[in-house]
């Protein structure tokens, strides 16, 4: 009778939790879907699978669905209508095309008053998925201005992406390099980029060009002084996206920065 | 029991768990070159029939998590026991120990067992994966082996050495190999939470592009999450291991045949309850913590877990710790009734039950769920008319922090139920523990309130006061009740053995609880990373690859409990006819009589 009850109690509680989890809502977290668009795709199938990825794989509603997290984008915000209503207003000049494709992609460049800058990570997603959210947002109260040849572009822009380990840019102008390269996100250079690491103003001062080399190269080897505490948190395969002409053209560069 | 019995019976046990870490050893040694070898590709995914290749590798993980984490905890209070009973010079926490210790045994091959069974999963169902990870950390992998070696044969030394290192300075070296048991089975959980902290957060310079030999060692192994995790899980086993050993001791009360037995599995209930509660009011600390270092480490995957797909999880896990909290309290409160003296405190005990229950309400009210439009129009706003003002942080953190001050108080109430202080500042003494516990409650509800007419950057800085105003009181009531009960009269012996079979239902009720919130966080952690096998480096792109909802995953979980709480029942019966308990010598004192016209 004991392990009867003693059963019973056991049965009884793993029953009312698995109750109680499966009454509440039941979210689940989906894949954001492949797109595979050409330059023929509707401006229906555009919206649709722009809609699927906001309320899906996108994961906007994690902050969009929670007007205090961010700014709403389907009712209305502050008065101004929804997004597809406001988005060609919100930047003197430019359209709202423009306006909500910059959002997504450099999500620092607009931050609206009383937010923190979007956590949005556009890098996992491809280009026409990217465009496909646009669409979605346009659609939501305005003209939808993406086009097959916006996706098209995009897609050629992925295909072109450089193969692991390859040079992110073709170009060899320093900071067009260092730009693509997000050096700038944590050097600063001339007022442009964020002072976690060492500033690039004043580099060729303090260090001569073959330690600059050996710091792209092998950056975990030597701390730049005051910076003992970064030391190992730059990415140790940088100079793996940089072609040898590259990375002379940026050394060069950094240590030509000085009196 | 002759000594080459024991020898024999030791050696049997070794040779499981030593024949799957050889196992692991060999899979690993297999996969590290052939597979690569020749042009050969591997596949990327495997099939499990029926329940598919994610809930087969879910299940195996979770189980061997469930019992690693009983065979982890177990030690740390095995020691801290035999500790007790070398230093008090009592002998029944010395048989305490040895108990406790005689569970772990039984539990370690089950435990190799299931890391087998894992391993052979991952290979055999997730290749590309392990692969990566078996490259990235093949030499954690190594020591973790050896390892383990060690803390097997540690294991033997300390429980079978336990009677013949007994007296003198062999009794210390006998509880140095405790100590060293602890630190083999620490070393073998942090190796571990390396592996699966970098599928949550791996470093910021490895990125899809990077091959798994450019990922640098330490910097994959020390990732953003694995110290919160270390720290979460050290305190979290202690919790699982008291809750899991204090269903055991009820069960062996519900079971027991004479008075003495009941004497003795009522006082070791006693103690796992103790152990579970006291540790469970840290474990919030440092899940606060993890938290913390999830959103420094990916804002949207903190998010994720807070406010996305995942919010309704955490009205669940509320739900849960509202049942640990009040099973808990029940517990002490019930083992009042035998405990002479305890009369004069059961008034209070509606009070703080009612605290409790405000306290629950209050932590599992949703604020930030993620709602479409449609929702959003149907409740008539973003947050709820009149329980959304309940769900912020402030109001949580108050509650919180209020159940943890009222837990405190049954444990101090519980602890002075049958003692008279004979020190001549004892009523002082009381007075200062009373304001103390004030004071505190006092800061917790200052700061619940203020949070309300301050920005949200400033109102997180405050459960950091909140939290410092606890445990400075419970320091302090701490501190004086030690000085305070120094040559204490006693009211009365506790009536071991003469608690309601209610009370051990309560102990079965708070390990199934503990086991099942175990699992759902498991499944929160692992969640998290959503369609990704490594956070933003390898993506999921199985047919399993979509995060389940709560539904289907308290499913599983519920099977991963119930499989577990089986093979222990299965695992603590065979260890039972093997060998008698170690009966500690508790002594059950008889019910007073009653009194002249009662």
């Amino acid at each position: 009778m004991t392990n009867l009850k003693v059963l019973g109690v056991v049965l009884g509680t793993v029953a009312v939790y698995t109750w109680v989890a499966n009454s509440i809502p039941q979210l689940e977290s989906v894949v954001p879907e492949e797109l595979s668009f050409g330059a023929d795709v509707t401006e229906a199938e555009l919206v649709a699978a722009g809609q699927a990825l906001f309320n899906g794989g996108g994961g906007c509603l994690v902050c969009h669905g929670l007007p205090t997290r961010a700014p709403n984008l389907l009712t209305d915000q502050g008065g101004e209508g929804t997004i597809g209503q406001r988005c060609a207003t919100r930047v003197p000049g430019e359209d709202c095309k423009t306006y909500i494709y910059e959002s997504l992609t450099e999500p620092t460049a607009y931050v609206l008053d009383g937010f923190d800058p979007m956590v949005f990570q556009a890098r996992v997603f491809s280009g026409a998925q990217i465009w496909a959210l646009v669409a979605f947002l346009q659609d939501q109260g305005g003209p939808v201005t993406v086009t097959g040849a916006d996706v098209a572009a995009a897609a050629e822009a992925d295909a072109a992406a450089p193969a692991a380990g390859g040079p992110l840019t073709a170009s060899m102008d320093p900071l067009e390099i260092m730009r693509a390269n997000l050096c700038l996100g944590c050097h600063v250079l001339d007022g442009e980029g964020v002072a976690t690491g060492p500033p690039f103003d004043g580099m060729g001062d303090r260090i001569d060009a073959d330690r600059i080399r050996r710091s792209i190269l092998d950056p975990g080897a030597e701390a730049a002084e005051g910076f003992q505490d970064q030391l190992g948190t730059m990415t140790p395969t940088i100079a793996d996206l940089l072609s040898a002409r590259q990375l002379e053209v940026v050394v060069q560069f950094l240590a030509g920065q000085g009196g | 029991m002759s000594e080459r019995g024991s020898l024999a019976r030791a050696l049997r046990r070794t040779a499981l768990p030593l024949l799957c870490a050889g196992a692991v050893v060999t899979a690993l040694a297999f996969l590290a070159e052939p597979l690569f070898a020749q042009g050969y590709t591997p596949r990327e995914y495997g099939d499990f029939p029926i329940i598919g290749s994610r809930a087969a590798v879910w299940i195996a993980a979770q189980l061997h998590l469930f019992f690693a984490a009983f065979v982890l905890g177990v030690p740390m209070f095995a020691v801290v026991a035999e500790l007790v009973g070398m230093l008090n010079k009592e002998e029944r926490f010395d048989k305490l120990a040895k108990e406790f210790t005689r569970l772990l045994l039984v539990s370690y091959s089950a435990t190799a067992i299931w890391g087998a069974v894992l391993v052979f999963a991952l290979i055999t169902l997730y290749p590309r994966v392990w692969g990566y990870l078996a490259e990235v950390f093949a030499p954690s992998m190594w020591v973790y082996v050896g390892v383990f070696f060690f803390e097997s044969f540690t294991l033997y030394l300390y429980y079978y050495g336990w009677d013949h290192l007994k007296k003198g300075r062999a009794k210390w070296v006998h509880w140095g190999l405790g100590i060293l048991l602890n630190l083999w089975g620490t070393i073998v959980m942090v190796i571990a939470n390396s592996w699966l902290t970098y599928m949550m957060s791996p470093p910021a310079e490895v990125t899809p592009d990077t091959a798994p030999d450019m990922v640098r060692f330490w910097s994959a192994f020390a990732n953003a999450t694995w110290m919160p995790i270390n720290v979460h899980r050290f305190i979290a086993n202690i919790v699982f291991g008291g809750a899991i050993v204090g269903a055991y001791a009820a069960f062996r009360f519900l079971s027991a045949k004479t008075d003495e037995e009941r004497a003795h599995y009522d006082w070791m209930g006693y103690i796992g309850n103790f152990v579970a509660i006291t540790a469970l009011i840290v474990l919030p600390f440092a899940g606060y913590y993890l938290g913390r270092e999830i959103y420094e480490f990916n804002q949207q995957m903190g998010t994720t877990m807070m406010g996305g797909f995942m919010s309704w999880l955490w009205v669940v896990q509320a739900f849960l710790i509202g049942v640990l909290f009040l099973a808990g309290n029940y517990y002490l409160w019930v083992g009042m009734g035998r405990i002479p003296g305890a009369e004069r405190f059961q008034p209070y005990t509606k009070y703080m039950l009612v605290i409790l229950v405000l306290g629950v309400m209050v932590w599992a009210t949703p604020r930030n769920m993620i709602a479409s439009r449609d929702e959003l129009t149907a409740m008539g706003g973003q947050f709820h008319p009149f329980l959304g003002v309940l769900g912020v942080m402030s109001a949580k953190n108050t509650a919180v922090n209020l159940m943890i001050l009222t837990t405190f108080l049954s444990f101090l109430l519980y602890g002075r139920a049958n003692k008279r202080p004979t020190v001549s500042w004892a009523q002082r003494g009381t007075i200062i523990q009373g304001a103390l516990f004030v004071i505190a409650a006092a800061i917790v509800l200052f700061y619940g309130v203020y949070g309300y007419f301050v920005p949200a950057i400033v109102r997180i800085g405050f459960s950091v006061y909140q939290v410092l105003a606890v445990l400075a009181a419970i320091g302090g009531v701490v501190t004086l009740n030690v000085l305070m009960m120094r040559g204490a009269e006693s009211r009365g012996e506790i009536r071991w053995g003469q608690m309601p079979d209610r009370a051990q239902y309560a102990l079965l009720v708070l390990a199934v609880t503990f086991t099942w919130l175990m699992g759902l966080m498991g499944f929160a952690r692992s969640g998290i990373r959503q369609h990704w096998h490594i956070y933003e480096v390898m993506r999921d792109t199985s047919v399993d690859a979509a995060t389940p909802a709560l539904g289907y995953a308290s499913i599983v979980i519920s099977a991963c409990v119930l499989m577990f709480l089986g093979m222990v029942a299965f695992i603590f019966w065979v260890g039972g006819l093997a060998e008698k308990p170690v009966i500690s010598g508790v002594g059950s004192v008889p019910p007073p009589e009653p009194a002249a016209g009662d």
